[in-house]
């Protein structure tokens, strides 16, 4: 039987586009064929849940009641990823609190794959972050997302604070989200459908769209790069499916 | 349904003679379809609109709205042709913006067959221009233009490998001729009796040229 797999997708900070990463994890385990849930927990209203609404709920991670309907299912639920796209400020809080459930410890034992992916923003808060997250981080794979929601260097050019935050935690992961046009993502976000739905011109009930064809192209060519990052740290393996050579989405 | 050609008319150089060939270009689709659309890319050049104001439109590549604003026209197969004139300031972003948005697949897809018409010359930013246009454009749509006018025989042995399209120099004082805003090369073919003019020969014979590349497009796409 596969072991039930956890990615928890969040930032303390807000803005740094923590949902837009879980986004393009969702088309990338649809894609490859990988039966995937997801909870949103900016509760009540989900950003995750307008783009994926048959398979998003909305849970607020602070309540006892929800935190067992994400973790209490994990066996029981037939897909085997499930994502959480946490909101700006509760990832510290959410890992601390798995961290008392027990769950941490779990998956330390390898009977839950528990990855995190850290969204970080161009900005020495949101790098601050990391040494406070990766104290929970024993046991899970810790992926640090450079996410270039402008035209941000992540200090490259000072290579000392650069290192004092990247290198500073040995066994994570750099992960690079390129930024995607502007007006590519705001028409996407009108169109209120999945990248992979949009990149095929479709509506929100699969009905043909009429969507401009660069902007597609815009999203289609930004997709494939951070699909070739997933591929780069082998995702599909971590979720224990295998290769993901042949997938429709990237036609 | 037949396949819409698109002639991309480009160089990284500025004054290689691309809005001259845009003209004589617009002019023959104009006679042999009956319609055609230009679009004038060039905001630092001798300009296309100013010639064929009737056909022609501008367009920007700046801008993602300005690329959205002629892409999805291009792509488009309405059995108009259409002809693009690209000034050498717009060159690398164009380009750049068409392999990313993979402009060529989706144009094979939906029945529209792009031309890319390359201005040789002999400088080094032709030379650096060419491979990348080789990379992203299949051989049998990237025509190198060997203007006589402008490389004087000596096009790059590397420009001169694919297909060529040769444009013989005019003389100066028919040069000068051609280039009053006014004149027309179907009108000049209709008006002057006698066609052993030379500039009779060269208009028939670039006119020649441009069918035999329009009949090359129409194969492909068979």
């Amino acid at each position: 039987m596969t072991k039930p797999v956890v990615i928890v997708v969040g930032a303390d900070k807000g803005g740094v586009g923590k949902t837009t990463v879980s986004r393009t994890l969702l088309d990338y385990f649809s894609a490859n064929n990988v039966p995937t849930r997801a909870f949103d927990t900016e509760s009540p209203r989900g950003t995750l849940k307008r783009f994926h609404p048959e398979i998003t709920e909305i849970v607020d991670m602070t309540t006892t009641s929800d935190q067992m309907k994400i973790f209490d299912t994990l066996n029981a639920a037939s897909p085997s990823v499930t994502v959480i796209d946490v909101r700006a400020g509760l990832l510290s809080p959410a890992l601390a609190s798995l961290r008392d459930i027990g769950f941490l410890d779990a998956a330390k034992s390898g009977q839950i794959t528990f990855a995190v992916f850290h969204i970080l923003g161009p900005s020495i808060a949101s790098l601050d972050e990391i040494a406070e997250t990766a104290n929970f981080m024993q046991g899970a794979k810790y992926f640090l997302v450079k996410n270039f929601i402008n035209d941000t260097q992540f200090f490259q050019w000072d290579q000392a604070t650069y290192n004092s935050y990247f290198h500073r935690i040995k066994d994570a992961t750099e992960l690079t989200i390129p930024k995607l046009n502007e007006m590519a993502y705001e028409q996407v976000e009108v169109s209120s459908v999945p990248f992979l739905k949009f990149v095929a011109n479709k509506g929100v009930n699969d009905e043909a769209a009429n969507y401009s064809f660069v902007l597609r192209g815009y999203v289609r060519h930004w997709l494939a790069n951070v699909w070739s990052e997933f591929d780069r740290i082998k995702l599909t393996d971590l979720v224990g499916s295998g290769k993901s050579a042949a997938r429709g989405g990237e036609k | 349904m037949a396949r819409t050609p698109i002639f991309i008319i480009c160089s990284p150089r500025p004054l290689v003679g691309k809005t001259l060939i845009g003209r004589l270009l617009t002019e023959y689709l104009l006679l042999k379809h009956g319609t055609v659309t230009a679009f004038d890319i060039n905001l630092k050049e001798p300009s296309l609109l100013e010639f064929l104001p009737k056909v022609t439109e501008t367009a920007d590549v700046i801008d993602t709205y300005g690329k959205m604003q002629l892409m999805d026209r291009l792509i488009v197969n309405d059995g108009v042709p259409k002809v693009i004139d690209l000034g050498f300031h717009a060159f690398d972003e164009f380009f750049k913006m068409t392999g990313e948005i993979g402009f060529l697949k989706e144009a094979a897809r939906r029945g529209v067959s792009p031309l890319i018409l390359f201005v040789a010359d002999t400088d080094r930013a032709s030379a650096r221009a060419f491979p990348m246009l080789q990379q992203q454009i299949p051989p049998n749509a990237l025509v190198t233009i060997d203007n006589e006018h402008i490389v004087r025989g000596e096009l790059p042995p590397a420009m001169g490998r694919g297909r060529v399209l040769r444009i013989a120099a005019l003389p100066v004082f028919l040069k000068t001729y051609i280039d009053r805003l006014t004149f027309s090369f179907t009108g000049y073919l209709r008006n002057e009796k006698d066609s052993s003019t030379e500039l009779h020969q060269w208009i028939r014979q670039n006119y020649f040229s441009f069918r035999e590349l329009e009949l090359n497009l129409m194969l492909q796409g068979s």
